[in-house]
């Protein structure tokens, strides 16, 4: 078949569908013109129903795009590790080149473009861009390693997980006194009574209890004469809930648990009470049943040992952030609800509000409080004692909960930061209008904002009016970006480790301020210019690819850069509470794993080439 | 030239659809009556090893003889550019070489099939007379096998497309036509097939 790439790129406006299509793929964005449209012609299509499978045995190699389904990446052990779905691509060899024996299932009836192996071959050898997408297997490898599937959460997990497995078994003729005492001599509160391995019935001391002692029985009643015969089991790999709703709806305290066919451990209500109590909702509704600060205080000190099992447990880092600033939200609320015991109701309407990496819910451990009290316009002078009464309570009670004193002051307890909305308002104006270093630098905590009590309508009024001004002001944006474009990412960091201007983390890089800071600066900035509402990183880039400000190429590569460094804060945090040391969010690059500090330099080669684009938007000209 | 391409071998009835090469084709035209209305553009590609290659993608444009009028604002050909399109006998050649050894496929041949065949009876005396699998008498097997009412537009390409996840593409051009409905072949014998061994007369 002759092909005349003339023909081909004017006669199919049908093929220019399926160009752009495989160009939001990446790395097709790479390819020129010309190269895309030869990759267009060499593309086979394929469907596949759910069920097919992609393997390092498959007969036909290359490079395939979901056009629409979806696919699972799973490795020997059937593990997840990634889910495609449209516009995403894989090279079942490649990924059996590095890893093992691993296997592409489609879970959705697909749609799939294959370019064949040697085409695809052809491509990378020709375009360098192209290649060290899939060399480095940047953003891909970035990706899967931002996604990992975490267990959501612990009444999830199996309850095999949590049984002991601390068993006393015994002969079925053998007498009360014996097994009692057995029990007692191994601290457990129940025994299995098995006869030619086989389960025939459970003791508890329960039974001893009511069915031995208070019927008066002889001490040498053989053991089968008071157990419960042939008691329910569970098998293992049911969840923790699942076990929880059958204990209950049943009435058991204690339930054997099977394991492939054989008895294998015992789960007893205060199991199953211990398990709830690591779950982020059960701490939460604690945190608002208490009735003073210093219930607060103790509830939130088990936090720090509760992170560590959480990363162990591999809960995501988003997941992690959201459910910190979430008791964040709750300990902030407890105290607000008890000022207002204290103090009286309020006055006029407010609403309490927070900024910075709460409003986002991106906060981690060791965060500093930023926040502010948007009142009313109708308040009047004599309304201020109770807002100040209230703000130092609030304040006082999170910095006691750890929650330290902001350091540059946005506290509800300065008078900046407590005004009535016509005044925050104005304040916005001012800041926008003649964009001054410090403002800023205010500007880049202040627009980050969140109603957490109170009048949501006030933040809202407040928020809007951000938008507006910042929107169409390209002074304002231009010194945003300039401010964005401040914090280098160290892209030397393998070749050198960089010392930060303090000087005391030597060796070490500051994942907050190199890593994370900037992509909130650069989402913020492209948020702000373009009116997108959302606050969190995460909600502001999608907003941004969906309404076509961002490809969703950029909008991916940013969100998978931040939640790998995000991952990496949260995992060394749990490591330095592990042993014990003061959390602070310098990684030592040395620490890494090859793979790892790879991924490190792919999120922050990321970051590089968001703000030489931003720097082309904002900046032109500048300098 | 048409008993050239009746020579060629066509592929058995016994052949697994892998096997078999289809031409999967789509016609528009300035009128839904055969007697009336013009061929005005043709595109098609062909299905080969069980996929679609794109390499084979080709989209036609008719010379037309006389206006298009109001079917303009259908499939979006003005007469200006069917000015630059090939006579109707210099496309045909094209079709009836492209379709040598291979087995047709239209959605709702019965139109598309009419025009070629009047078009084939102009130039060589002689209706087209090439098996042929229509797309949309497989949906609507399917529909009668499973005992399901058949409700209007239900057999329609991009109803159907949407009963197998395929993505939804803009109408009226001929060789998007084509593609989705060889998309819709593919999807509808990988349904039918799975990995099993599937041969071509159930197609037909």
């Amino acid at each position: 078949m002759e092909m005349e790439s003339s023909e081909l790129q004017s006669a199919s406006p049908e093929l220019q569908m399926i160009a752009e299509f495989m160009q939001q793929s990446l790395p097709f964005n790479e390819l020129s013109n010309n190269s895309l449209q030869w990759a267009v012609a060499k593309t086979l299509i394929h469907y596949h129903c759910r069920g097919d499978r992609f393997s390092k045995d498959t007969a036909e190699m290359g490079l395939r795009i979901v056009r629409s389904g979806a696919v699972e990446i799973r490795d020997d052990k059937n593990k997840l590790l990634d889910r495609l779905g449209e516009g995403e691509s894989f090279h079942i060899g490649g990924l059996n080149a590095e890893n093992g024996n691993v296997q592409a299932l489609v879970i959705e009836d697909a749609l799939l473009y294959l370019l064949p192996d040697e085409h695809y071959r052809r491509l990378r050898e020709e375009n360098r861009n192209f290649d060290r997408y899939f060399s480095g297997q940047r953003s891909r490898r970035l990706r899967r390693a931002a996604r990992y599937e975490p267990v959501p959460n612990s009444m999830m997990r199996e309850v095999s997980s949590l049984m002991s497995t601390n068993l006393l078994t015994v002969d079925p003729a053998l007498d009360v006194k014996a097994v009692a005492g057995a029990m007692t001599q191994r601290r457990v509160s129940s025994a299995f009574v098995v006869e030619d391995d086989d389960l025939v019935g459970i003791v508890t001391d329960r039974d001893l209890r009511v069915r031995f002692s208070a019927e008066g029985l002889p001490p040498d009643t053989a053991i089968r004469d008071i157990m419960t015969n042939d008691p329910e089991t569970i098998e293992g790999s049911h969840t923790v809930f699942a076990t929880t709703l059958l204990m209950t709806q049943r009435g058991y305290h204690h339930i054997p648990v099977m394991c492939e066919g054989k008895l294998s451990g015992i789960v007893t209500t205060s199991d199953l009470i211990l398990a709830k109590q690591d779950d982020p909702v059960y701490l939460v509704q604690h945190i608002s049943r208490q009735s003073d600060v210093q219930g607060l205080v103790d509830v939130i000190s088990g936090l720090p040992s509760l992170l560590v099992q959480w990363v162990s447990s591999d809960i995501r880092a988003q997941q992690v952030s959201q459910i910190l600033t979430a008791i964040s939200d709750a300990i902030t609320i407890r105290l607000i609800q008890l000022a207002e015991q204290e103090l009286g109701p309020a006055p006029v309407a407010y609403c309490w509000t927070g900024f910075g990496s709460q409003a986002r819910a991106e906060q981690l451990l060791g965060a500093d409080q930023d926040n502010g009290l948007i009142i009313s316009d109708e308040m009047t002078s004599e309304h201020r004692p109770w807002f100040s009464a209230m703000a130092n309570f609030v304040c006082d009670g999170l910095n006691a909960c750890g929650y330290v004193y902001c350091p540059g002051d946005i506290m509800a307890t300065t008078e900046q930061w407590c005004q009535p909305l016509a005044q925050w308002l104005a304040t916005v104006r001012r800041w926008t209008q003649t964009p001054t270093a410090d403002a800023v630098m205010r500007v880049s905590i202040f627009f980050d904002l969140r109603a957490i009590h109170g009048d949501a309508s006030l933040a809202k009024r407040l928020q809007h009016e951000m938008l507006e001004q910042a929107s169409s002001n390209t002074i304002f944006l231009a010194a945003l970006a300039a401010n964005a474009l401040d914090s280098k990412p160290p892209l030397g960091i393998f070749r050198r480790f960089v010392v930060d201007r303090d000087g005391e983390h030597r060796d070490s890089v500051d994942l907050k301020k190199r890593g994370v800071l900037p992509i909130t600066e650069i989402v913020r900035l492209r948020a702000l210019a373009n009116k997108i509402e959302a606050v969190n990183t995460d909600e502001r880039l999608r907003a941004l690819a969906k309404e076509g400000y961002m490809t969703i190429a950029d909008s991916r590569n940013l969100a998978d850069a931040l939640h790998f460094i995000q991952r990496q804060r949260i995992g060394h945090q749990a490591e330095q509470i592990s042993r014990e040391e003061t959390v602070s969010n310098f990684l030592n690059p040395k620490s890494l794993s090859k793979m790892a500090k790879e991924q490190l330099r792919d999120a922050f080669t990321i970051i590089d080439e968001s703000q030489a684009s931003v720097k082309a938007t904002f900046r032109q000209g500048m300098g | 030239m048409l008993q050239k391409t009746w020579d060629c071998e066509a592929p058995g009835l016994g052949c697994d659809w892998r096997d078999v090469p289809f031409l999967v084709c789509d016609a528009e035209m300035s009128s839904l009556d055969a007697n009336s209305g013009e061929l005005l553009s043709l595109g098609w590609v062909f299905i080969e090893n069980g996929a679609i290659a794109l390499e084979s993608a080709r989209h036609y444009l008719v010379k037309a003889s006389q206006s298009v009028g109001q079917s303009a604002a259908i499939h979006q050909l003005r007469d200006c550019e069917l000015e630059e399109g090939r006579s109707a006998a210099e496309l045909l050649e094209l079709f009836l070489s492209a379709a040598a050894g291979r087995v047709l496929v239209f959605h709702n041949a019965v139109l598309d099939t009419a025009f070629l065949d009047r078009l084939t009876c102009r130039e060589y005396g002689a209706p087209l007379l090439m098996p042929t699998v229509d797309t949309m008498m497989m949906e609507e097997a399917i529909f009668r096998r499973h005992e399901k009412v058949i409700q209007t537009g239900d057999l329609r390409l991009h109803a159907c497309r949407e009963r197998y996840n395929l993505p939804s593409y803009p109408g009226h051009n001929a060789l998007i036509d084509a593609l989705a409905t060889a998309e819709l072949l593919l999807a509808q014998a990988k349904c039918r097939s799975g990995d099993n061994n599937f041969p071509l007369r159930h197609f037909l």
